[in-house]
C-alpha cells in the first residue's frame, strides 16, 4: 500500500533532491578537474536541474513520506561522504 | 507493463494538478516560442524599407568607424557590433546598445540601439535607430510565459512553471505506462469525444516527449542558472567562479589598450575563415575594447548546419589586438566532447542544429506543444462535465459545475487571447508605422489590450460562445498579416510596404496557413457550440442555473 503523504514527499523531493543534486555536481566537478575551468563550471551548473527534477519526479514512488526522507537523506549522506572522502584524498 | 494501480492514481493526480496550474502559461510560451524561432524573418517582415543612414558602408571602413565611434561615445567601447553580413534585420555596419541604469541584463526591450553614421566630411555621429522591437516583444512573451518584462522575478516565475512542466511530463509518462503497448497510437475516433481527445493528447505527448523534456529542463536552467552558480561558487569553486569565466589577461597587463592598433575586421574574418573554412562569420561583437582583457566574439553560421550554441550561430573567440583565435569552445566542428555536450543543450532548445528544415520541425513541435497543453485543459474540463442521464431524471440537462465553467472560460480567454494579441500586434508594425510616436510601446499595449479583453469577453459570454467569437477574431487578425502585405503590393501609394525578402514572404505565407487553420477550427467549433449536445460546457444552449435546467426537462433527448 502506498501512502500519498503529498506534503512530506514533495518537501523531501524538493529539499533533499536539491541538496543531492548539488552534491552530485560537486563530485562531478572534483573528478572533472582536467576540463577547462569555464566548461567544467558550466557542465556542473547544467547537471543540477536534471538531477533535482528526476529525484522530485520519482519521490512519489516511495511507500510513505517518512521513507522518502530516510532514503533521500541516506543518498545525500552517501554522496556528501564521497565528496568529503575525495577531497581529503586529493 | 505491470504498475500498481495505486501508483498510477498518485501520478495521475500529480499530472492533473501540475498540468492545470501551468497549462495556460505554457500555451503562451509555446505559441510565442514557435514564432520566436523565426525572429529574424519577423524583423525583416516588420522593418520598413526606409534607407538606413549608414547602409552601404563597406567593411573596409570599419577600423576608422570604430576608432571615431569610441573616441566620441565611450559607452560603445563596452560592447559594439560590426555586422559583416548585412540583412533586412541588420542593415548597418556598426551598432551599439545603451542599457538603462539598473536594467536587467536580459532586458533587451528597454535598450536603445545606436548606429554609427559617417558624414560626408569624415566625422561620425551616433544616430539612435528606430528598430522594430516587435520580435523581441514576442520573444519576451515566450521567455517569461506571457509576462511583459524579462526580469529576475518573472524569470523565477517561469522557472517554477518549467519545474511543474517537467513534473507533468514525468507523471504523464507514468500514467501512460500500463496502457502504453495496448493503446499506443490508438486514435479512437467516435462518439466518445473525451476518449478521442485523450488518445490524441497521448499520441502528441508521447511522440514529442523528448522535445518537451529538453524544453522543460533547459527552461528551468535558463531561469535558475544565477542562483545555482551562486551556490556552486561557494560549494565547488571556493569563491573563484568569476575567475574561471574571465578570459586570460593580455600579456600587456592591465594598462589601457589603444583601439587603433586592433586588427581590421576584414582581416579577422579572413583569419577565422582560414581556420574554419565552413564557418561564415556574420557579426563581430567587441567586448571591453579598452579594458585589460578585450574579447571579440565572432558569430557565424556553419555552412553545413552544424550544431550551434546560440540562435545567432556558433562563436569563434578572438583577441581583437592580435587576430589570434583564443578559444574554439563554441566554434562548430572545432569542439571537444565536453564542449559539444554543452553546446548541444543550448542548440537543442534553440533548434539551431540543422538549418531551416529543423527550425520548421521545431515550429511544428512548438505548435503541437501549445495544442498539447490546451487539450490537457479541455480534458480536465471534460472529465468533470455533467452528462444528461436519460434513465435518472428524464434526461434533464444538468447545470455544469461552476469550476469547469470558469476553467473553460479562462482557457479560451488566455489561449485564444494570446493568439489574437500576437497577430494584432504584428499587423500594427505596418499599420501604425509613422503614425504613432512610440510604436514599440504600442506593440505592447495592443497585445495586452487584446489579451485581457479576450479574457474578459470569455468570462462574460461564457466559454462556449466566446470560443467561436475568439476563433473568428483570431482568423481575421492572423489573415490580416498577409493581407496587409497584399494591400501594400497592390497599392504602392499607401504607407504600408511589402518586403520581397524571402523571410518576410515566409511570414506572410505562414500567417495565411495559420489563419486558414483557425478559420476551419472556428467553423467546426461553431457547429458544436450552437448545434451539438446541450449537456456540455461547450454548448451555447447549456443551462446556467438550476431553474433553467428544470425548464429544459424533457427536451434533452434531441
Amino acid at each position: 500500500m502506498i501512502q500519498r503523504d503529498w506534503l512530506s514527499k514533495t518537501l523531501a523531493g524538493t529539499l533533499l533532491g536539491l541538496t543531492f543534486a548539488f552534491a552530485c555536481s560537486a563530485v562531478f566537478a572534483h573528478f572533472a578537474a582536467s576540463l577547462a575551468p569555464p566548461i567544467r563550471a558550466q557542465l556542473a551548473m547544467w547537471m543540477v536541474i536534471p538531477i533535482w527534477l528526476c529525484v522530485l519526479s520519482c519521490v512519489y514512488l516511495f511507500r510513505s513520506g517518512k521513507r522518502a526522507w530516510l532514503w533521500l537523506g541516506f543518498a545525500n549522506f552517501v554522496v556528501a561522504g564521497l565528496l568529503a572522502f575525495a577531497r581529503v584524498l586529493s | 507493463m505491470k504498475v500498481p494501480s495505486e501508483l498510477i492514481r498518485i501520478y495521475k493526480a500529480v499530472h492533473t494538478w501540475t498540468g492545470i496550474l501551468t497549462g495556460m502559461a505554457l500555451f503562451i510560451a509555446f505559441y510565442a516560442g514557435a514564432i520566436t524561432l523565426f525572429k529574424e524573418q519577423l524583423v525583416a517582415w516588420a522593418t520598413p524599407p526606409a534607407a538606413s543612414p549608414a547602409r552601404g558602408v563597406p567593411l573596409s571602413a570599419a577600423p576608422e568607424l570604430i576608432n571615431q565611434t569610441i573616441a566620441r561615445h565611450s559607452e560603445a567601447a563596452r560592447e559594439l557590433e560590426i555586422h559583416v553580413a548585412r540583412s533586412a534585420s541588420a542593415p548597418d555596419l556598426l551598432t551599439w546598445k545603451v542599457h538603462d541604469e539598473g536594467a536587467d541584463e536580459h532586458d533587451q526591450l528597454s535598450a536603445r540601439l545606436f548606429v554609427a553614421t559617417p558624414a560626408s566630411d569624415g566625422t561620425v555621429s551616433a544616430v539612435q535607430a528606430e528598430r522594430t522591437k516587435l520580435a523581441e516583444l514576442i520573444d519576451v512573451l515566450h521567455r517569461v510565459v506571457g509576462l511583459p518584462v524579462d526580469s529576475d522575478l518573472n524569470r523565477s516565475f517561469m522557472g517554477v512553471v518549467a519545474i511543474l512542466y517537467f513534473l507533468a511530463l514525468a507523471s504523464g509518462l507514468v500514467t501512460l505506462l500500463p496502457s502504453l503497448i495496448k493503446d499506443l497510437f490508438a486514435l479512437r475516433v467516435g462518439p466518445n469525444l473525451k476518449r478521442m481527445w485523450l488518445d490524441a493528447h497521448n499520441i502528441v505527448g508521447l511522440g514529442s516527449f523528448p522535445f518537451h523534456l529538453i524544453m522543460a529542463l533547459t527552461a528551468a536552467v535558463f531561469a535558475f542558472h544565477d542562483p545555482i552558480y551562486l551556490v556552486q561558487n561557494t560549494l565547488i569553486h571556493d569563491g573563484k567562479l568569476a575567475a574561471a569565466f574571465r578570459p586570460p589577461a593580455a600579456p600587456g597587463g592591465a594598462q589601457p589598450r589603444d583601439p587603433s592598433t586592433m586588427v581590421p575586421p576584414e582581416q579577422i574574418v579572413a583569419r577565422v575563415k582560414a581556420e574554419a573554412p565552413d564557418f561564415e562569420p556574420t557579426v563581430l561583437r567587441y567586448m571591453r575594447i579598452k579594458g585589460p582583457n578585450p574579447t571579440l566574439f565572432v558569430f557565424g553560421h556553419d555552412r553545413h548546419g552544424a550544431l550551434e550554441q546560440r540562435a545567432l550561430g556558433g562563436i569563434a573567440m578572438v583577441d581583437p589586438y592580435t587576430g589570434r583565435i583564443t578559444s574554439t569552445a563554441y566554434l562548430p566542428g572545432h569542439q571537444s566532447a565536453s564542449e559539444i555536450v554543452l553546446a548541444s543543450v543550448f542548440a537543442l532548445h534553440f533548434g539551431s542544429y540543422g538549418g531551416a528544415p529543423l527550425k520548421w520541425m521545431y515550429f511544428l513541435l512548438a505548435l503541437l506543444g501549445a495544442w498539447l497543453v490546451y487539450s490537457g485543459n479541455l480534458l480536465w474540463i471534460e472529465s468533470r462535465g455533467r452528462k444528461a442521464k436519460q434513465r435518472v431524471d428524464g434526461g434533464a440537462i444538468p447545470v455544469q459545475r461552476r469550476d469547469t465553467q470558469l476553467m473553460a472560460s479562462a482557457t479560451i480567454g488566455v489561449c485564444l487571447g494570446a493568439i489574437c494579441g500576437i497577430s494584432l500586434t504584428i499587423c500594427a508594425a505596418k499599420w501604425l508605422h509613422g503614425r504613432v510616436d512610440d510604436l514599440n510601446s504600442w506593440h505592447r499595449i495592443l497585445y495586452y489590450l487584446t489579451f485581457f479583453t479576450a479574457i474578459a469577453w470569455s468570462f462574460y459570454r461564457g466559454a462556449a460562445r466566446a470560443s467561436v467569437d475568439l476563433l473568428r477574431l483570431a482568423t481575421c487578425l492572423t489573415l490580416a498579416i498577409p493581407l496587409t502585405s497584399l494591400i501594400a503590393a497592390i497599392l504602392p501609394a499607401s504607407a504600408l510596404w511589402a518586403s520581397r525578402d524571402l523571410g518576410a514572404v515566409s511570414v506572410d505565407l505562414t500567417a495565411a496557413a495559420l489563419g486558414l487553420t483557425f478559420g476551419v477550427l472556428a467553423r467546426r467549433t461553431a457547429r458544436r457550440v450552437y448545434g451539438g449536445r446541450r449537456d456540455s460546457v461547450w454548448s451555447a444552449h447549456a443551462p446556467v442555473t438550476e431553474s433553467a435546467a428544470a425548464d429544459s426537462q424533457g427536451v434533452a433527448a434531441e
